[in-house]
């Protein structure tokens, strides 16, 4: 440690979007100078605009732009950039990354290449934790493939049982398997549909969870052996397992659950030597037990929820954390207050099977309401284009309580204005407003059960629209009039009624 | 002011009156009288009765978007009445704006009009609606008879123009 050393002059951010004008934001709050890249269709984008310097990366395929290691790295050295974000998505979890920042000298804001890869390969980063006495989901993934193996570790794990094929994706080569007379042929058949869909029969056998829960837990760890964690966020409202919806605290925590799994996220973070900003995901059962699914070695894209629980901020931490300073926040001085809940805003439309929607956003114009935060990367003007992930921005709202939360998000995003280009905004209403979601029963199946085949009703324009429609264009039309009111009084301007003309512009 | 919007291949007529601030909106068989003001462009705040409808409407290339309470709507006005400009023929058929009923007709079986006048007269929604000769000429043919139901984009009397070209 010795000298407290001065923080970085000059941050690259390798990304964009809403996470690069975040970063970017962050930085300029530190007196950090900041430099953007982008690719052509980004140029004007918000993150570009708002950047002290800026390094244009050509082609807007990302493997060209985005995810194009050498480019990012010699856009860093051509402007003397001493260290680099990654954000998240992009290059965040790739191990190659890192390497190459510190081969250059460049500091990478995140955890080492060694870190990153060991928690990229989950079956590996499985089997540490469960060494260091981290719980995680009992289960079989070894190579042994004969039935009476297969058959005999199934037994071990108990029932209700999930046979996985190895390869798979999709629900593919899955089996739920209840009881022990129907594991062999599970097994056998979830091999045959692996074999056929994959070209390899491989499978894993694990506890299959009932209501689960995907409840993650915020850590820091600096260089020096200082781990917190920040609590938890509740993600299992997942589309096709993206999240859409998370919040904190979750409705099912109690503070000895909070406690453990606090205390189990802490510990994994340590096993593992990890450094910076990171997130230990769990599952949670029916019945409050917890697993360990796997690590995200970066800033999360639902972060601020946990910003504005604990008033920490995190980009800042993972600044100082990157710089070689110490956490000085001790696990017992940090509390949550109130509750807060992020909508991921996507370019997708819900009444088109949620296909990426693209085109040019006519009008954006964001609601200013107490205690809530947009994270946007996008503005009036911009053209929203198929190369990129379609996530527009996160809206979060704060509050004292849960019912509170969820009535405030629903009057931000009634007033979230995003005109040209189709957007998930009916559908996140629609999730907020169930009745389950609202006492709390959320469970990874939350949409399928309930919004499978959900789809906006065509019931065409309501009368507001046409009201405000017509409206619109009365006041903005210039034309004679040619109609009158049957009931009009005799004296009034209105009997002077004008020339119906034919084929005239409306 | 006579509109149709046209939503997800549907047409809505729409008639339109401003006095001042205030708007009489004629819509499905309803009238609704409104005040209301662009508080910003494009954003609308409408009062009806004790309901405020705030609504954001943007242009787009071919369309426009219609923000209300979270939902999205992108319309088109489009043309029911068709466009004579183009038509070399002199027969001009004039089709109806919207569909109510016909409360008077003012030409018979060959009577000769000149632009401006008064040919049909069709109620609907409360508003009476004029439909005038475009030009002078002869009615060939006046398809309705008072009382009837006349539907949208039908034809109400074939004209047969006499202009000077002839």
């Amino acid at each position: 440690m010795g000298v407290l050393k001065r923080l970085f002059k000059k941050v690259l951010v390798a990304n964009r979007g809403e996470i690069a004008v975040r970063i970017i934001h962050g930085c300029q709050e530190m007196g950090i100078k900041t430099v953007a890249v982008y690719s052509e269709v980004d140029a004007g984008a918000p993150h570009v605009n708002l950047a002290d310097e800026t390094v244009n990366l050509g082609d807007p395929t990302p493997s060209e732009s985005y995810l194009n290691i050498s480019k990012i790295i010699e856009a860093a050295r051509s402007v003397g950039a001493e260290a680099i974000h990654p954000g998240y998505g992009f290059l965040a979890e790739n191990p190659d990354f890192p390497q190459a920042c510190s081969d250059k000298g460049i500091k990478f804001i995140g955890p080492s290449a060694k870190v990153i890869a060991m928690m990229g390969d989950k079956i590996a980063a499985k089997k540490t934790m469960e060494k260091a006495g981290v719980p995680v989901i009992p289960g079989y993934h070894g190579l042994k493939q004969d039935n009476p193996t297969l058959i005999k570790e199934g037994k071990k794990i108990g029932f209700p049982l999930l046979v996985k094929a190895a390869a798979g994706g999709g629900g593919k080569g899955m089996r739920i398997v209840h009881s022990e007379e129907q594991i062999e042929q599970a097994i056998e058949s979830a091999k045959r549909e692996s074999k056929s869909a994959f070209g390899n029969d491989t499978v894993f056998l694990e506890r299959y969870l009932d209501k689960p829960r995907h409840v993650e837990f915020q850590v820091l760890a600096d260089e020096h052996g200082n781990v917190i964690h920040l609590f938890e966020r509740e993600c299992s409202i997942q589309r096709r397992h993206q999240k859409i919806i998370e919040e904190t605290p979750s409705p099912v925590m109690t503070p000895q659950l909070r406690e453990k799994m606090g205390k189990a996220a802490v510990k994994a973070a340590q096993t593992v030597g990890y450094t910076n900003a990171g997130t230990v995901e769990f599952m949670i059962d029916g019945k409050h037990n917890f697993y360990f699914m796997e690590m995200n070695t970066r800033l999360q894209v639902e972060h601020p929820i946990t910003e504005m629980t604990t008033g920490i901020d995190l980009v800042k931490w993972q600044l100082r954390i990157a710089d070689g300073q110490q956490l000085t926040l001790k696990q017992k001085d940090l509390s949550q207050r109130g509750h807060a809940i992020e909508c991921r805003i996507y370019a997708e439309d819900p009444s088109n099977g949620f296909l990426p929607s693209v085109g040019n956003l006519e009008k954006v114009d964001v609601p200013n309401i107490p205690n809530v935060r947009n994270d946007s990367g996008i503005e009036t003007g911009m053209k929203i284009t198929p190369y990129y992930d379609p996530m527009l921005a996160k809206l979060a709202v704060s509050s004292e309580r849960r019912e509170d939360s969820i009535d405030k998000m629903i009057r931000a995003l009634s007033n979230y204005v995003v005109l040209g280009v189709t957007t998930n905004i009916p559908f996140l209403k629609k999730v907020l407003e169930h009745k389950e979601f609202r006492n709390g029963n959320i469970t990874t199946h939350f949409i399928d059960n309930y919004f499978k085949d959900w789809t906006i009703a065509k019931r065409g324009l309501p009368v507001d629209a046409v009201i405000s429609l017509a409206v619109f264009d009365s006041m903005h039309s210039k034309r004679e009039e040619y109609v009158r009111f049957k009931e009009a009084d005799p004296h009034s301007p209105w009997k002077h009624v004008g020339r119906w003309r034919m084929g005239a512009g409306v | 002011m006579f509109i149709n919007y046209e939503h997800n291949n549907h047409v809505y007529n729409v008639v339109v009156e401003r006095r001042d601030d205030h708007y009489f909106i004629m819509y499905d068989n309803t009238e609704y009288t409104v005040q209301a003001e662009e508080i910003k462009p494009g954003a609308l705040k409408i009062k009806l009765g004790d309901r405020v409808i705030k609504s954001v409407i943007t242009e787009g290339d071919k369309e426009k978007f219609v923000f209300v309470d979270g939902d999205v709507f992108s319309v088109k006005k489009v043309e029911l009445t068709g466009s004579k400009k183009t038509n070399k023929k002199e027969e001009g058929d004039m089709n109806s704006p919207i569909s109510g009923k016909i409360v008077s007709i003012k030409v018979k079986n060959g009577d000769n009009v000149k632009t401006g006048d008064v040919i049909m007269v069709i109620e609907a929604m409360k508003m009476e609606y004029l439909i005038r000769a475009p030009y002078d000429g002869k009615v060939k043919k006046v398809n309705f008879k008072e009382n009837d139901q006349i539907e949208i984009g039908q034809t109400t009397v074939d004209l047969i123009k006499t202009g000077k070209e002839e």
